[in-house]
């Protein structure tokens, strides 16, 4: 059991479109596994299948063929309360296009996933506290999202992804609509929370930049794996100039 | 081309647009059903025993002018909050504000004034067919009763026009001097509750006193007069207002203040759904409850007046109907009565000045007759030794003799001396029903042809329940009319109000549930917030509404005789279809918010 993957991701298809329509094979049957606290990133170019993949790796959308487990649990196989149940408790996940409910404060949004389980007021605010502090957003908890800037909605997202301490955050491009200040931040705070509290994160981004802070990336093209980097001994900006000069030939 | 951006807008929001034009077209299709009894003063005045219902009508216009007021502004809010995204997006392109005003002039004007054609029509068609309907169902004469009334064509017209005038030319003001951020946002960003508490109490005292205020006028309508029904308006549109303005306001801040209960589940959420509009909810929900109690109360009393007739009529006659000498034909008649509790043949005597009766039968089947004690007609048993008596303590006896016999004495005498009574025979026979209305087509028959047989004015027919009926329902049939008719209208208003109000809010609400479904929000749960936030909306005013009409049932207390009398039945039927028109929204709602894939069916 020790060593099992927090994700594992067996030969899954996705195929859009019913029988009778004009059908596009989104992922061609994919590989990998995302060991329990490592920092894994997705890189493509636009429409290669990340946002597919994600789906159906954080349970919103079901592959066509292949299985998917987390934690051990073949996410295929859950359906209804079960599956809404697991998505609360054991997946993590932020969106680019930050996903905050706007008639909540940024404490509400964060602690609805406790709520929802039915956790007592006064842990749910120790825990809102706690996760807070560690994403620098204590002072803007009583705020709603229109009064914050994009990375303080980005990080509250974050915040109320990690409240329930899942087994794995995902995030979709969660950079995308950041300025690069704010996109750093949040980079660190990510890397923070990976290597200091042992998060397991799976990043999906198209940006060599915000890729570069992953211990392995695994590139995607035409809804397939078509290579993987390691971050092994090197320093970020050796990292970030492989991830370049890979992209120039993968890409081709 | 900023033509076809703004078309292009209409296109993209069809289903919003839909929502929008159909409240409005119910709005003024129930506006143009009410003028068409309001300003029809003909069909007032003869078709009311009251000779102030014009006026009352007229302060009925007050209120469904401010009713729709709100309801127009209301749209006008939505209209705006779907076009000052693109609007924002114009300006943002370079169109002049200029232009643009000019643009959202003459697209809020053109769908005023499309929904008012469409509505006026449909307003004729409701008019027509709910007319039609109540006039075959009371019998009622309703004359002078036009669908197609031109005053009421150019009171819906003028109204509705002017309005969208007025609400163009501040929608124009507002969006050239609203920040274009804010315009970008604005859909957004939620209200934050910043009532002070003593001012929440104010407001909370002030609508108690104000609503008091009213409910005691409606009672004491009697001794204020017509002025009573102008303060209760006033009173109770303020009071209801500023009712739920705190009320709502303060039960939502202490919900969310009670941790225990707020931090379970989609408590918070449901709370904040309410509290993100509050404003325009506590405006809805106003004139949600006006409207609930129009048109409870408005069937209500049409109701109660229609119960009224055949119960003033059985007062004055204890049987349904009295046939004398009936032929094969009019007995053939008879045997379609359905319900029939008694029926009774007497064998009659006249001879001279006096109406002899058998002892022997009116024994077998007492006479019933009735006697007012009291000013109250009391229902007599009258065998052979207490007919006269009860004829002396002023008993009604017509109803048994043939016309031209009325006035005659009648006399009971035993069997031994009836048969050796000499004079012309005849045979009456008596029938009592269950349902009086139910069998009005054969008791019309029957009485119809009596009076031709007679060859007497339908009039001279004294005693036949019939024409008290008759006479009856001419006086009241009108009142429940109007009761019924109004009460129609009003329940389509409120229908789509409610409606309105929760679909408009639709299309941002969805982009919150599927957030929600992505958390991880059970459906079940999601289902239970849905049917909780519209339960909030449909139960208040439906509560307040029910008070409403509780007191100013007492307005009636001169005209009906039991207003309070058999409440149950208006109020459960309309309840009934409240319930059913909750779970038909929420329904509806849910189809609209929940996203059926997200991978969990
Ligand atoms: N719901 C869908 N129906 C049909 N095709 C889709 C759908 N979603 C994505 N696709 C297609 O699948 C491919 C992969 O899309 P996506 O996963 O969003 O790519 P990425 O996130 O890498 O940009 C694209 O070609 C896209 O057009
Ligand atoms: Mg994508």
């Amino acid at each position: 059991m020790q060593n099992q993957p927090v994700v594992s991701v067996h030969e899954i298809t996705k195929t859009y479109g019913k029988a009778n329509e004009k059908q596009y094979q989104a992922l061609k049957g994919i590989t990998f596994d995302v060991q329990t606290g490592e920092f894994v990133g997705i890189m493509g170019a636009s429409g290669s299948g990340k946002t597919t993949l994600l789906n159906i790796l954080s349970t919103l959308d079901r592959p066509t063929s292949g299985t998917v487990a987390i934690n051990g649990q073949d996410v295929t196989a859950l359906k209804g309360d079960k599956l809404s149940d697991f998505r609360a408790k054991q997946v993590g996940f932020i969106f680019q296009d930050f996903n905050l409910l706007e008639n909540l404060t940024a404490r509400e949004n964060i602690a609805l996933p406790m709520a929802l389980q039915n956790v007592s007021h006064s842990r749910q605010q120790q825990a809102v506290d706690k996760i807070a502090a560690t994403l620098g957003i204590a002072a803007v908890l009583d705020h709603y999202p229109t009064e914050l800037s994009g990375g303080q909605k980005q990080r509250v997202a974050a915040a109320r992804a990690l409240v329930q301490e899942p087994a794995i955050l995902f995030g979709d491009e969660p950079t995308g609509a950041l300025d690069s200040q704010s996109a750093r931040e949040l980079l660190n705070t990510m890397q923070g929370l990976n290597q200091q509290q042992g998060v397991s994160i799976l990043l999906v981004t198209h940006d060599p930049f915000s890729a570069s802070y992953a211990q392995r990336i695994l590139f995607i093209k035409d809804g397939q794996i078509g290579q993987e980097l390691r971050h092994g001994d090197k320093t970020q900006e050796e990292f970030y100039q492989e991830i370049l000069d890979t992209l120039g030939t993968f890409q081709k | 081309m900023l033509r076809k951006l703004a078309l292009g807008g209409i296109r993209a929001r069809f289903r919003d647009y839909a929502v929008l034009f159909s409240g409005l077209v119910i709005a003024s299709a129930v506006f143009y059903m009410f003028m068409a009894l309001a300003t029809n003063s003909a069909f007032l005045t003869a078709n009311s025993p009251v000779s102030s219902t014009t006026i009352i009508f007229g302060f009925g216009e007050v209120l469904l002018i401010i009713i729709t007021t709100v309801y127009i502004v209301y749209a006008n809010t939505f209209l705006m909050s779907m076009r000052q995204r693109d609007y924002a997006m114009f300006m943002m392109l370079g169109a002049k504000s200029r232009k643009i005003a000019q643009l959202i002039f003459i697209e809020t004007v053109s769908v005023g004034f499309l929904a008012s054609v469409v509505g006026t029509l449909v307003g004729m068609g409701l008019t027509g067919v709910a007319g039609r309907i109540l006039i075959n169902m009371l019998h009622a004469p309703a004359t002078h009763f036009s669908v197609f009334w031109g005053p009421a064509i150019l009171a819906t017209f003028g109204f509705f026009l002017a309005m969208f005038v007025v609400a163009a030319v501040i929608n124009a003001i507002r969006l050239l001097k609203t920040p274009m951020l804010q315009l970008l946002h604005a859909d957004t960003t939620p209200n934050r509750i910043r009532q002070k508490g003593w001012g929440l109490i104010l407001e909370a005292v002030a609508a108690v006193i104000l609503l008091g205020i009213g409910y005691v006028a409606m009672g004491q309508m009697m001794k204020i007069g017509l002025m009573a029904i102008g303060i209760a308006l006033v009173t109770i549109v303020l009071g209801t207002y500023l009712l739920f303005n705190a009320l709502l306001v303060a039960l939502i801040d202490l919900l969310k203040r009670n941790h225990r209960f707020a931090a379970r589940g989609l408590h918070t959420f449901t709370l904040s759904q309410l509290s993100f509009r509050i404003r325009d909810y506590t405006k809805i929900l106003a004139v949600v409850a006006m409207l609930f109690a129009l048109a409870l109360g408005a069937i209500t009393v049409g109701l109660g007046f229609q119960r009224e007739i055949p119960e003033r009529a059985n007062e004055l006659n204890a049987y349904d109907v009295v046939t004398i000498d009936a032929p094969a034909s009019e007995r053939a008649a008879a045997t379609k009565l359905t319900g029939v509790m008694h029926a009774a043949l007497y064998t009659q005597k006249v001879s001279g000045k006096t109406v002899y009766l058998n002892a022997t039968e009116v024994n077998a089947h007492p006479l019933r007759l009735r006697v007012f004690e009291d000013n109250v007609a009391k229902l007599r048993q009258a065998d052979a030794k207490t007919f006269a008596q009860l004829v002396q303590a002023g008993a009604d006896t017509d109803m048994l003799v043939r016309p031209t016999d009325v006035g005659k004495g009648v006399v009971v005498l035993p069997a031994a001396q009836f048969a050796v009574q000499t004079g012309t025979t005849h045979i009456i026979r008596t029938y009592v029903v269950r349902d009086f209305i139910g069998n009005y087509d054969t008791i019309k028959t029957m009485a119809t042809a009596q009076t031709k047989r007679f060859k007497v004015n339908p009039m001279m027919q004294i005693g036949q329940k019939f024409y008290y009926y008759e006479i009856l329902n001419g006086m009241y049939s009108g009142f429940a009319f109007m009761g019924f008719f109004l009460g129609i209208a009003f329940l389509a208003m409120l229908a789509s109000t409610l409606m309105f109000k929760i679909l408009s809010g639709a299309s941002y609400d969805a982009s919150r549930y599927l957030m929600l479904q992505k958390v991880g929000v059970r459906k079940g749960l999601l289902r239970r917030s849905i049917r909780q936030e519209i339960g909030a909306l449909f139960f208040f005013p439906g509560l307040l509404g029910v008070v409403h009409v509780l007191f100013g049932l007492k307005m009636f207390d001169s005209l009906l005789a039991h207003p309070y009398g058999n409440l149950i039945v208006p109020f459960g039927i309309f309840l009934l279809l409240y319930a059913i028109y909750y779970g038909l929204t929420v329904w509806l709602y849910e189809t609209i918010v929940i996203q059926k894939s997200l991978a969990t069916d």
